[in-house]
């Protein structure tokens, strides 16, 4: 019987209640470790077809008698527009179609710059984006706000300011031994994904419209469409199979898409609409800067007795107010916590999620703070973290439905103890350390998704779901999911995906949320047609069901009899056995999180300021690994990411004028390959028991999220000095190493 | 726009003559750089790949000659990398393989960036550049060929034809500061070199001022050369560094430069 529930849903820590239908028969979770297919490492299903660009991405189709669409930006950071001539842009060759600012989304009042004005529709890209340079505007500039704290001050603010407190500061702070404040900044970080931000429109008649977009949400860009052109959400279908990422900042439609819409409904053809990279970095979405004032106490044996944070997020123009706060709300066990966050609005582009949004920048500055505790109170920074481990959720007393931190901090020891070592190999020049910081993140998924599967007469299996593929191999850990589930090699699965007319509702891909969510649904909807096959077994082989199982793409019988799956799916010719599974939900009353540490590796030339990472090892518990192949890929990509945030990507605006200086990927620093350290990966493979029938929580967002914390404090254990800032340019470690030969050294103000 | 193609020296020369707006393009690291961003839109192309003339090296009584199509890839290699040491060196730092595939001396110096990679090390080397037009042939001193930031001393009928060097035998480097380790372009970059035969010490430095500077002392005047260096330097303030890590980057390259071709 379907049962209908009230839940929790979170997404990127925020959380929301729903209501959700259930499924009764609730599966037992597989034992631990590596089962037949699942926890075993399988190639991407599609990897060969990415590798020779077969894959077809929403940047690679053309559909018949398609337009392209270029979009008149902002040049600047607020104004107005005065006069607006768009009659040589009309005639320009090619132009089908000219939307000026009265078209939504386009705007006569851009609040940013960046902000879409106006956009043409031509026969090319190139002939759109020559008659957009013949639009005349005439502007009047206003005078922007640019400034975080000023904003702070004048409560120009994106949402209330978000105030959460437990236990009394004051009080901890009388009962502390040992105090440390300090500032740090994180900058604003741009995601440049590789597919930059487009989509097609195309519609049929007026009431019917298909979207071909590079998204993390299907479903969501599927409702969003529908509610804006108000068509029941069955009249728009979305579709998009390949997907060259996008880190949290294509988890909505965007004005690019109603620009498509628009345009293909004012020419009757369809529209696409694809982002440049310098318009990807101008208005797709940042991680927002912040200033963290920050304050931690401790008794004289490293018991956390307060911490304090005020966060200032530059949040620009539009946006939500990033989590830069939970990290020091949910990582410790400490009585007396405060934070304050504040989400400037400002005359900048909007902030989008951005990989682990709020916790990347909050855990710099907490675990760094941490770290100069630990040095003030002589104690080991591993040993220090270890006895504030928390046992529990502080902020609402909730127990953790699964935490395998310790066993991450005992797995770390070893590359902890390398310290000695590494810094031995300093000389006069180069100077060496390793550091480490903790993390925690959410990443347990939440209902609904759904998945069907499909067996054919061949006995091989298609697994179909709505869901989207954004690049993390999530197919072809449902693939696997789903072979474990029917006892058949992973190659004869088929998982289809990534189109909202050929398959049910499925998660977005956000939140480390893909697995977690949708992973249960896959399996429930495997068992379902796992069932329907025993069932039939038993009546074709003259067996009771309890004695049958699928093993190897074989009907398995107790007694030794064992007949392959297809004798019996193949009696059935065209017919097929469909399955069916819904993700159920989190537990009641438990915090799902994740948890781990990175220990990291650099040698600084103190003499340049430069800085070398030579080795992260990324130490996660993310519940029960299903392709532990996939698994240190993700690793990888969110430490190299995480690299380059710390080192050298920094969005550079203009001061005076908030004009974005670094729009292409020459002056805007990503790593290259040359730059990468050895990464270890050592994933802490235990199911989380009381998370859903698989006990897998996500792992897209968490390597990402100590990367820079225990970069800055490697760094400190080389040269003692205190980064604060990213990026850490040469310019910048110069600056603090100048400031730490300022104060008197450590033990000075100790004796 | 226009592409002309040449098939030889003179056909090249002599189109440059008649059209002499025509950019000349070898590898197109920098000219398709500015047509795709939209800062350039010649007329027409002068495509320099089919002149033979102006591939590779050769050696005349120990003057090299340096043809202006010859890729950083070829300054790499064995047995000109052992003449030009710190242009090889200045040349494994550039760009990207593919990239080093296909840019070219010439199209550096035409470029004349105070940014490019090559300029420093032949400066060093006291290169002369080879100028030839339908009215003749004439070489130039680099340090009068480089006359401002993204500006040389060409005429409008000129082409580079090839870039002359007496190998100095002197021990030489070149060191690059970059924001990342791989495809930059350079905060700042210094050649060096120890001339005992001469008694000279010679510096050229690049990204630290409009143009690439050479900055020359006796051999005795080590210790305070990389001062010198420093203040040698004009640079600015941009997105890639500040004026005041760039002097000081110089002065820390110099002493370590110094210190590689004394010991």
């Amino acid at each position: 019987m379907a049962r209908l529930i009230r839940t929790e849903k979170e997404v990127e820590g925020r959380y929301t209640e729903q209501w959700i239908v259930v499924d009764e028969d609730v599966l037992e979770q597989w034992p631990a470790g590596p089962l037949e297919t699942v926890g075993r490492p399988v190639p991407r299903a599609d990897g060969g077809q990415r590798a020779r660009g077969e894959a077809r991405y929403t940047a690679d189709i053309k559909l018949p008698g398609m337009l392209h669409a270029a979009i008149l930006r902002s040049p600047h950071a607020k104004a107005r527009v005065r006069r607006i001539d768009t009659g040589r842009a009309r005639r320009a060759p090619g132009v089908r179609a000219v939307l000026g600012p009265e078209t939504g989304p386009l705007t006569d009042e851009p609040p940013y710059e960046g902000a879409p004005v106006a956009a043409v529709a031509a026969e090319t890209s190139e002939q759109a984006r020559t008659a957009v340079s013949l639009i005349e505007v005439e502007w009047e500039r206003l005078e922007p706000l640019l400034d975080p704290e000023e904003a702070v001050r004048r409560n120009e603010l994106i949402d209330e300011p978000n105030r959460e407190e437990r236990g009394e500061v004051e009080r901890g702070l009388a009962e502390s031994d040992a105090v440390v404040e300090a500032e740090y900044r994180t900058q604003t970080v741009l995601h440049n994904s590789m597919e930059t931000h487009q989509a097609i429109c195309e519609w049929d008649g007026d009431d019917r419209l298909t979207v071909y977009i590079s998204t993390q949400f299907i479903w969501g860009v599927r409702e969003e469409v529908a509610k804006r052109f108000g068509l029941p959400e069955d009249h728009v279908r979305v579709v998009c199979r390949f997907m060259g990422g996008g880190f949290g900042s294509k988890n909505g439609p965007g004005d690019y898409t109603y620009v498509a819409a628009e345009l293909a409904r004012a020419t009757g053809r369809p529209v696409k609409c694809a982002l440049t990279r310098r318009e990807e970095n101008l208005d797709s979405g940042n991680r927002n800067s912040t200033i963290q004032r920050l304050r931690v106490g401790a008794r004289s044996d490293g018991t956390l007795t307060f911490l304090d944070g005020e966060f200032v997020n530059a949040t620009g123009w539009d946006g939500w107010l990033a989590s830069t706060g939970g990290p020091m709300r949910l990582l410790y066990a400490c009585e007396n916590v405060r934070t304050v966050e504040y989400g400037a609005k400002l005359n900048t582009p909007p902030m989008a999620a951005f990989r682990a949004p709020g916790f990347v920048e909050g855990t710099f500055g907490l675990e760094c703070l941490l770290d100069e505790l630990a040095a003030k109170l002589e104690i080991d920074p591993l040993e220090l973290r270890r006895r504030n481990h928390s046992t529990h959720d502080a902020v609402d007393e909730r127990p953790f439905s699964s935490k395998q931190l310790l066993e991450c901090y005992r797995r770390a020891e070893p590359h902890w103890e390398r310290r000695d070592e590494v810094r031995a190999r300093s000389d006069a020049t180069w100077k060496r350390g390793v550091g480490l910081a903790s993390q925690v993140w959410y990443g347990g998924g939440g209902p609904p998704s759904y998945a069907w599967v499909r067996i054919g007469g061949d006995g091989r299996a298609a697994v179909i779901t709505g869901m989207q593929d954004i690049g993390t191999g999530s197919a072809t850990a449902m693939a696997q999911i789903a072979a474990e589930e029917l006892g058949l090699p992973v190659d004869r699965i088929e998982v289809a995906l990534g189109d909202s007319a050929r398959g049910p509702y499925a998660t977005i891909s956000a939140g480390s949320s893909t697995i977690p969510s949708m992973g249960p649904a896959v399996r429930a909807a495997a068992a379902d047609a796992a069932r329907q096959l025993i069932e039939i077994a038993a009546q074709r082989y003259d067996r009771e069901e309890r004695v049958l199982s699928l093993k190897n793409g074989q009907i398995v019988s107790s007694d030794g009899g064992s007949w392959p799956l297809e004798e019996i799916t193949g009696l059935l010719e065209s017919g097929q056995i469909l399955g069916k599974g819904s993700r159920g939900p989190n537990p009641t009353g438990m915090r799902v999180l994740t948890f781990g540490v990175q220990v990291a590796e650099v040698a600084v030339d103190v003499e340049t300021g430069e800085v070398v990472v030579e080795k992260i090892v990324a130490i996660h518990d993310v519940g029960r690994v299903i392709n532990p192949l996939g698994a240190s890929s993700q690793v990888e990509g969110g430490i190299i990411q995480g690299l380059g945030h710390t080192l050298s990507e920094e969005r550079l605006l203009d001061p005076s004028t908030g004009g974005n200086l670094t729009q292409t990927l020459d002056a805007y620093k990503i790593p290259t390959i040359a730059d990468v350290p050895e990464i270890v990966t050592d994933l802490v493979d235990v199911p989380d028991e009381h998370l859903t029938n698989l006990g897998s929580k996500g792992l897209g967002e968490p390597p990402i999220i100590p990367t820079a914390a225990a970069i800055a404090n490697a760094i400190r254990d080389a040269t003692g000095a205190d980064v604060r800032s990213l990026p850490i340019t040469r310019e910048e470690m110069l600056r603090a190493l100048r400031e730490a030969s300022r104060q008197p050294a450590r033990e000075e103000v100790g004796a | 726009m226009e592409v002309f193609t040449p098939r030889s020296l003179a056909e090249a020369l002599r189109l440059k003559a008649e059209q002499p707006s025509a950019v000349p393009i070898e590898g197109g690291t920098d000219v398709m750089v500015e047509l795709n961003f939209d800062r350039a839109r010649p007329e027409a192309l002068l495509n320099l790949n089919e002149v033979a003339e102006l591939r590779g090296w050769s050696r005349d009584n120990g003057l090299l000659r340096l043809g202006a199509s010859l890729t950083y890839t070829e300054a790499m290699a064995a047995p000109l990398s052992e003449q030009l040491p710190a242009l090889a060196e200045a040349s494994r730092t550039v760009g990207s393989p593919q990239i080093r595939n296909r840019g070219t001396l010439g199209g550096n110096l035409g470029t004349a960036s105070p940014a490019g990679d090559a300029l420093p090390p032949l400066l060093v080397e006291a290169a002369e550049v080879e100028l030839s037009s339908v009215r003749g042939v004439r070489t130039l001193a680099l340090e009068d060929f480089l006359v401002g930031p993204k500006r040389n001393a060409l005429e409008a009928d000129e082409l580079i034809t090839a870039v002359l060097v007496q190998p100095s035998g002197a021990r030489q480097t070149f060191m690059k500061v970059g924001p990342r380790n791989a495809m930059v372009i350079a905060v700042c970059s210094l050649a060096v070199s120890v001339d005992q035969e001469r008694c000279e010490l010679r510096a050229a430095y690049g990204s630290a001022g409009p143009v690439t500077g050479l900055v020359t002392a006796p051999l005795d005047e080590v210790d305070s050369f990389p001062e010198r260096v420093a203040e040698a330097a004009s640079p600015i303030d941009d997105v890639r560094g500040s004026a005041r890590y760039r002097r000081h980057a110089l002065r820390v390259l110099a002493e370590r430069g110094l210190q590689r071709c004394l010991t």
